[in-house]
């Protein structure tokens, strides 16, 4: 099918960018309800102990290149930590979204907003490879189907597990609770602080970044999307 | 900075200098910590940490001359995490991340004297002055990645006073490196007791460390709180109590 195949040949991190994927995106998602992307099911391979050594390298060179010295006590093991640590915030890769939800979608006649908000969320900016955290306010109006409410949390965690960009971490959760449970809407609120931008660069301590995905009647009904803004508090 | 000298005479700073009459490795480096006695490994440790104290171990061109090492080293992250470098949002990430890592680290690039020097005035004042809430980041160098927090510094001077961003930059100077945020602390309090000789100094950090709240235990509201007190801070209790209250609120 033509969109796999564009999608497939994307890149790795899920790029919402394929065109005809974005077209449906925007016109709430009837295409959406055809077979899903074959990127939201694919696990990523990760090598095991070479990738974690090449990491330590690449860890022990960064500490030289900056004119440290990597045998002094506290930074003997620094490669070994920092590699762990990196591969940790990426652990998103790994993960695979149907596996988290397959068996906590419910069917229940239920046709009022439901909202999980204050989701803490950290991710690792794909540009300077430096922190960006804050919350995730999701909102999705069922059409007969409910989702565990913490598989909503899980999904943030998947994908905010990588080196995003912040606008694209927005769009894939939302794109994936649309996949898995076909709902008459899906909001998704992104408020976030990012560190590019408050430990270097501009250095703007207070800056919020905020950036939305609204499908289906949350874009096209106007008072759904208020009620979804009100009450998350925005 | 040689913290092997001992502290000018005719400052009210006993509690900096030691016992006297005892010349001890102790007295060399400036008092005991936190009331301890040091342990006796303290030669070793003291080397490390003078290695702190050496400034400037990196200048500008060093840092263009390893900027290729250190995009390379980001490259090969890249791939170990098994992403794809040549895709359009990575293509340039080996050196903006190497960039901005320099810049975490620029405080190796700086040091105290060039900032301090022509900033110290003499003032009959001797009441405290303090600087509070500023904003501090920094890098665990455990794990290479930031902690952020504030810093609040307070001093008693002797006849003399420091220009009062100079503090901040102090602060810049130490965070800005890979760094412990016990070991920060102290820095800041030993530079400014070695600028001034004032009668006390008092240094409290208060940090969130992105490696507790963003992977290992993940306790998002932690907060780690270190402080450094110094002369009549650390003998006097009021001294230190109206410093503390005083940047409480």
């Amino acid at each position: 099918m033509e969109i796999t195949k564009q999608i497939v040949s994307a890149d790795m991190n899920g790029l919402c960018c394929a065109k005809k994927f974005v077209a449906s995106c925007l016109e709430g998602y009837g295409d959406l309800t055809l077979e899903p992307p074959v990127q939201w099911k694919e696990e990523k391979k990760r090598g095991g102990e070479d990738a974690r050594a090449a990491l330590e390298e690449a860890y022990s060179s960064i500490l030289r290149g900056l004119g440290e010295n990597p045998e002094r006590q506290g930074l003997l093991k620094t490669p070994g930590r920092a590699a762990r640590a990196m591969q940790f915030f990426t652990k998103g890769y790994q993960d695979n979204i149907f596996d988290v939800l397959n068996d906590a979608v419910y069917d229940e006649d239920h046709d009022e907003i439901v909202i999980v908000k204050d989701i803490e969320m950290f991710s690792l900016c794909e540009h300077h490879l430096v922190p960006f955290f804050g919350k995730v306010h999701i909102g999705y109006l069922p059409n007969k189907k409910v989702i565990g409410l913490s598989k909503l949390a899980r999904i943030v965690e998947i994908y905010s597990r990588r080196l995003q960009v912040q606008e694209r971490l927005t769009k894939q959760i939302a794109v994936a609770i649309t996949e898995a449970l076909k709902p008459a809407g899906v909001a998704v609120v992104i408020e976030a602080t990012h560190m590019c931008m408050v430990m270097r660069g501009v250095q703007k301590i207070n800056s919020k970044t905020l950036t939305s995905t609204m499908l289906g009647v949350f874009r096209e009904d106007q008072k759904t999307r208020e009620e979804f803004l009100t009450l998350t508090n925005h | 900075m040689d913290c092997g000298k001992p502290l000018a005479k005719g400052g009210k700073a006993e509690g900096l200098s030691g016992g006297g009459s005892t010349p001890s490795k102790v007295a060399a480096v400036g008092g005991r910590l936190n009331g301890h006695p040091e342990p006796p490994e303290w030669p070793a440790q003291q080397k490390a940490a003078t290695q702190w104290q050496e400034e400037r171990t990196r200048s500008a061109e060093d840092n263009q001359l390893s900027l290729p090492s250190l995009e390379t080293a980001y490259s090969a992250i890249l791939k170990g995490l098994g992403e794809d470098p040549e895709r359009q949002g990575l293509r340039k990430t080996p050196w903006r991340a190497a960039t901005a890592m320099q810049f975490f680290t620029k405080g190796y690039q700086e040091k105290i004297s060039d900032i301090l020097n022509d900033a110290i005035f003499d003032e009959d004042h001797d009441e405290m002055v303090i600087v509070k809430d500023i904003d501090m980041f920094s890098m665990c160098e455990h794990h290479l990645v930031p902690f952020i927090g504030k810093v609040h510094i307070g001093y008693l001077p002797e006849k003399r006073l420091l220009g009062l961003s100079k503090l901040a930059r102090i602060v810049e100077i130490y965070s800005r490196r890979l760094q412990v945020q016990e070991r920060l602390t102290k820095q800041i309090a030993k530079a400014i007791t070695e600028a001034l000789q004032p009668a006390g100094v008092g240094v409290v950090i208060e940090a969130t460390h992105m490696c507790m709240v963003m992977r290992g235990v993940q306790k998002m509201n932690s907060k780690t709180v270190t402080s450094t007190m110094l002369g009549v801070f650390r003998e006097d209790p009021k001294t230190r109590e109206e410093f503390l209250t005083l940047i409480r609120n």
